[in-house]
C-alpha cells in the first residue's frame, strides 16, 4: 500500500521558468538607459533601476512567483501567481523608468531591456501554460482576454508608463498613432469583409461544381505563393493605369500606391482560407444527411440554410480566424507602398534606428493578432456546441 | 395503394432499373431484396423522386406522384437510410419536428407529437428530447429516424437498409419493434434490404431484383413454394427452405391441447424459433403461454415436423 506521504513535487516547466528568472533578475538588465532617443543603450540590472524599498518588494514578489511555478500544483494557484508577477513588473518598468531619468532631462529615454522582457516571458509562459491545463470554456477565455485588456488600458491609462520611451514616442505621435491605427483596422477588417462577400459565394460554387473546385483553389493558391511585397509591385501598374484613364477610379481614391493595392493585395491573400475552408466545411457534410434533408422534402434553400451552412460553419470560421489574423499581420507590410497602418511607425523606426519606434508598430499589431485569435477561437466553440460537446 | 408502372431508370448506357412493376396494397409491407447493385434503392428513391424516372410511373392511391411537387410529395412519405441522416446540430425534439415544421404546423401540435412519438418509439421525453444524436446509442439513433419519417403522419414510409448498420442483438429487437408500431399505425412500407432473413421476417410481400430487373413478387410462402427462377431460389436458399417456412408459422397454428413441463413459450412465436428452443432445452414439447402469461396448450416436435412436412 502506498504511503501518504506529503513530497515535494518540482514542476518541469517551472524549473525552466525559474532559470529563466535567475537570469532575468541577476544577470541581465532590466532597463536601457540612453541620453537620446537614437544613441547605444547602458543596462541597468533591476537592483540599480529602482528605490531599494522598490527592489526589495519586486524581489519578493518575483521570488514567490518562482516558488509558485516550481512547487504549486493547484493551476488556479499557479494562473493567480503569474498574473501577479505580470501586475507587479509591468509598473515597476514605469516607476524604474522614472527614476532612472535624471530629473528634468527630456531627451533620455529609458526602455524595458532583456531582463524585463524575460520576466514577462516567464510569467506569460507560466500563464498560459496554466490555462491550456485549466480548459476554459469559451466564456472564461473571453472573460480572461478582457481582464487582461482591462489591466493593460488602466496601466497606459494611469500614468504608470509615461516615462517609458515607448510612451514618449506616443505621446509625440498620439494623433497619427490612433489614425494609423484606424487605417490598420479598415485594412485588416475591410479586406476581411470584401473577401467574405465574394470568397463564400465563390466556395459554395466551388464546392456545387466539382469542375470548377480545382480551377479556383489552384488559381488562389498561386495567388498565395506570390510575396507580399511583390503582389503590391504586380498591382501597381494596373492600378497607376486605373487611375489615369477612369476619372471614378481616382476619384476613390485608387492609385498605384497607397491603400488601394495594399487593401486589393489584402483581399487576395483572404481569398483561399475563406474558399478552401467553405468547401472543405460544406463537403464534411454527412452525404446521409444532406441526402436525409433531401428525402424530408427540404428545398435547396432550406437545406443549405438549415442544415449545411450551419454544419460547415466552424471551418469557415476557422477559415476566417486565419484571414483575420494573417491580416492584422500583413497589413503592417501596407505601410512600404504608402498605404498606412501600424506598419509606418515600424518602418520609420528602423529607418531612424530608434527600436521604441519599431515597438510602437509592432506591439499592438501582436496584441491585436493576439485578441482577434482568443476571441475566434472562443466564437468557433460556440457555434460547436451541441453538436460535439460530450456528455 | 402504391403502384409502380413500368419504371426504368438509365445512366447513359447503364440500365440500372429495367421496366419494373409491382404494386403494394394499403397497410402492407414490401420488401425488395437483392445482391447489391442490383438497383433497389433507386426503385426506392424514384418512388419519392430523389431519382427521376427515365420511363414509367408511380401512382400512389390513384394520383401520379410527377403531377406533385416533389416538395409537396416528400412530405408526405416519411424517408428512412442506412446511417439514419439525423441532423447533428440539432436535439432529437428538433429533428423528429423537421417535416411538422417545413409543414407550418404550431409549436404545441408540434410539441405534442414529437412527445407521442417519443413514448411511441419507447425513449422517455424527459430524458431524450434534449440529447444530441451522437449522445444516442446506435439503436436509439434509429428509433429517432424512423420517428422522424413517422412525425407528419405519412401513409406511406420508404426505408433503404433502415437496419444495416445495426449489430444482430440490436437488429432483431428493431425489426420486432417496427412490425408492432407498423400493425398499430397501418403504414403501409416499402423497405430495400439485402438481407434474406429480414426479408422473410417483415415482408407481407417480397420483391426479388437482380441486375435492374424484377424477377419475383409473391408472397414470402409463394416465394418458398414456387421460386420463378433459379436465381430466386438460389437468393432463397434450397437448404434453409423448411426453416423459412416454419419462421412464417406461429406457434397459435401448429398448438396441441395438453401441457408440458418447461418455461412457455408465447403464442406469437414462429415454428422455427420453437424448433430451435426444443432442441436447445432437449424437450420433445414445451407449454405455450397467450400474452397475458396464461397457459393454452402445448407444442411438440413433432407437431412442428408434421407442419414443417404439409407446407413442403
Amino acid at each position: 500500500m502506498p504511503t501518504l506521504r506529503p513530497t515535494l513535487h518540482l514542476d518541469r516547466l517551472g524549473a525552466v521558468i525559474a532559470v529563466l528568472i535567475g537570469v532575468a533578475l541577476f544577470a541581465a538588465p532590466f532597463v536601457t538607459y540612453r541620453a537620446n532617443r537614437i544613441v547605444a543603450g547602458e543596462g541597468r540590472l533591476l537592483t540599480d533601476a529602482l528605490p531599494p524599498a522598490g527592489v526589495t518588494g519586486v524581489l519578493i514578489v518575483v521570488l514567490g512567483v518562482t516558488l509558485c511555478a516550481a512547487l504549486a500544483r493547484k493551476l488556479l494557484v499557479r494562473l493567480g501567481a503569474a498574473a501577479l508577477g505580470l501586475c507587479v513588473i509591468f509598473p515597476a518598468v514605469g516607476w524604474s523608468a522614472g527614476f532612472v531619468t535624471p530629473s528634468g532631462n527630456t531627451f533620455a529615454r529609458v526602455s524595458p531591456s532583456v531582463g524585463f522582457w524575460l520576466l514577462a516571458l516567464a510569467f506569460a509562459l507560466l500563464a498560459a501554460d496554466a490555462l491550456t491545463r485549466l480548459h476554459f470554456g469559451p466564456w472564461a477565455r473571453l472573460a480572461a482576454l478582457a481582464a487582461a485588456a482591462g489591466a493593460l488600458a488602466l496601466l497606459l491609462l494611469s500614468g504608470a508608463w509615461n516615462d517609458l520611451s515607448l510612451m514618449k514616442e506616443y505621446a509625440n505621435r498620439a494623433d497619427s498613432f490612433w489614425r494609423e491605427a484606424r487605417q490598420h483596422l479598415w485594412l485588416a477588417f475591410g479586406s476581411m469583409a470584401a473577401a467574405c462577400l465574394v470568397g463564400l459565394p465563390l466556395g459554395m460554387v466551388a464546392h456545387r461544381i466539382g469542375r470548377l473546385r480545382a480551377a479556383i483553389l489552384q488559381g488562389l493558391n498561386i495567388v498565395q505563393t506570390i510575396p507580399s511585397i511583390a503582389l503590391f509591385g504586380i498591382l501597381i501598374a494596373p492600378l497607376g493605369y486605373l487611375a489615369a484613364h477612369v476619372p471614378l477610379a481616382a476619384a476613390l481614391g485608387i492609385r498605384g500606391i497607397g491603400a488601394a493595392p495594399a487593401f486589393i493585395a489584402l483581399f487576395l491573400y483572404s481569398l483561399l482560407p475563406i474558399v478552401a475552408n467553405t468547401v472543405a466545411g460544406l463537403s464534411q457534410v454527412p452525404a446521409a444527411v444532406t441526402d436525409a434533408a433531401r428525402g424530408m422534402g427540404m428545398s435547396a434553400r432550406q437545406r443549405l440554410l438549415q442544415v449545411e451552412w450551419p454544419l460547415a460553419l466552424p471551418v469557415v470560421l476557422a477559415g476566417i480566424r486565419i484571414v483575420l489574423v494573417q491580416n492584422l499581420g500583413l497589413a503592417t507590410v501596407a505601410a512600404l507602398i504608402g498605404g498606412g497602418g501600424f506598419g509606418t511607425f515600424v518602418f520609420q523606426g528602423i529607418g531612424q534606428t530608434a527600436i521604441d519606434l519599431v515597438l510602437l508598430g509592432a506591439i499592438p499589431t501582436v496584441a491585436l493578432s493576439f485578441a482577434a485569435a482568443v476571441i475566434l477561437d472562443a466564437v468557433i466553440d460556440l457555434t460547436q456546441r451541441g453538436a460535439h460537446d460530450r456528455d | 395503394m402504391i403502384e409502380i408502372e413500368h419504371l426504368t431508370k438509365r445512366y447513359g448506357a447503364d440500365i440500372v432499373v429495367d421496366d419494373v412493376s409491382f404494386t403494394v396494397e394499403e397497410g402492407e409491407i414490401a420488401v425488395v431484396v437483392g445482391t447489391s447493385g442490383a438497383g433497389k434503392s433507386t426503385l426506392l428513391r424514384m418512388i419519392n423522386r430523389l431519382v427521376v424516372p427515365n420511363a414509367g410511373r408511380v401512382l400512389i392511391d390513384g394520383q401520379d406522384t410527377a403531377t406533385v411537387p416533389e416538395d409537396e410529395l416528400r412530405h408526405r412519405i416519411g424517408y428512412v437510410i442506412q446511417g439514419y441522416g439525423l441532423f447533428p446540430h440539432r436535439d432529437v425534439a428538433h429533428n423528429i419536428a423537421t417535416v411538422p415544421r417545413l409543414l407550418g404546423w404550431d409549436r404545441k401540435r408540434i410539441a405534442n407529437r414529437v412527445e407521442e412519438l417519443l413514448d411511441l418509439f419507447q425513449l422517455d421525453p424527459g430524458e431524450f428530447a434534449q440529447k444530441f444524436p451522437h449522445q444516442l446509442s446506435g439503436g436509439q439513433q434509429q428509433r429517432v429516424g424512423v420517428a422522424r419519417a413517422l412525425a407528419a403522419k405519412p401513409a406511406l414510409l420508404l426505408m433503404d437498409e433502415p437496419f444495416g448498420s445495426l449489430d444482430p442483438v440490436i437488429r432483431g429487437k428493431a425489426q420486432d419493434d417496427l412490425l408492432a408500431i407498423q400493425r398499430r399505425l397501418g403504414t403501409t412500407i416499402v423497405l430495400v434490404t439485402h438481407d434474406m432473413n429480414e426479408a422473410f421476417h417483415l415482408g407481407d410481400r417480397i420483391a426479388v431484383m437482380d441486375q435492374a430487373r424484377l424477377l419475383q413478387y409473391a408472397t414470402p410462402a409463394a416465394l418458398l413454394a414456387h421460386p420463378a427462377e433459379a436465381f430466386v431460389e438460389q437468393l432463397v436458399g434450397t437448404a434453409e427452405r423448411p426453416f423459412r417456412l416454419l419462421s412464417l408459422v406461429t406457434v397459435q397454428e401448429a398448438m396441441e391441447q395438453g401441457n408440458a413441463e418447461g418455461e412457455p413459450l408465447p403464442l406469437s412465436a414462429s415454428l422455427r424459433d420453437a424448433l430451435s428452443q426444443l432442441i436447445w432445452r432437449g424437450r420433445e414439447a414445451l407449454p405455450v403461454a397467450d400474452a397475458s402469461g396464461a397457459l393454452v396448450g402445448r407444442i411438440s416436435i413433432d407437431a412442428i415436423l408434421r407442419r414443417g412436412r404439409s407446407l413442403a
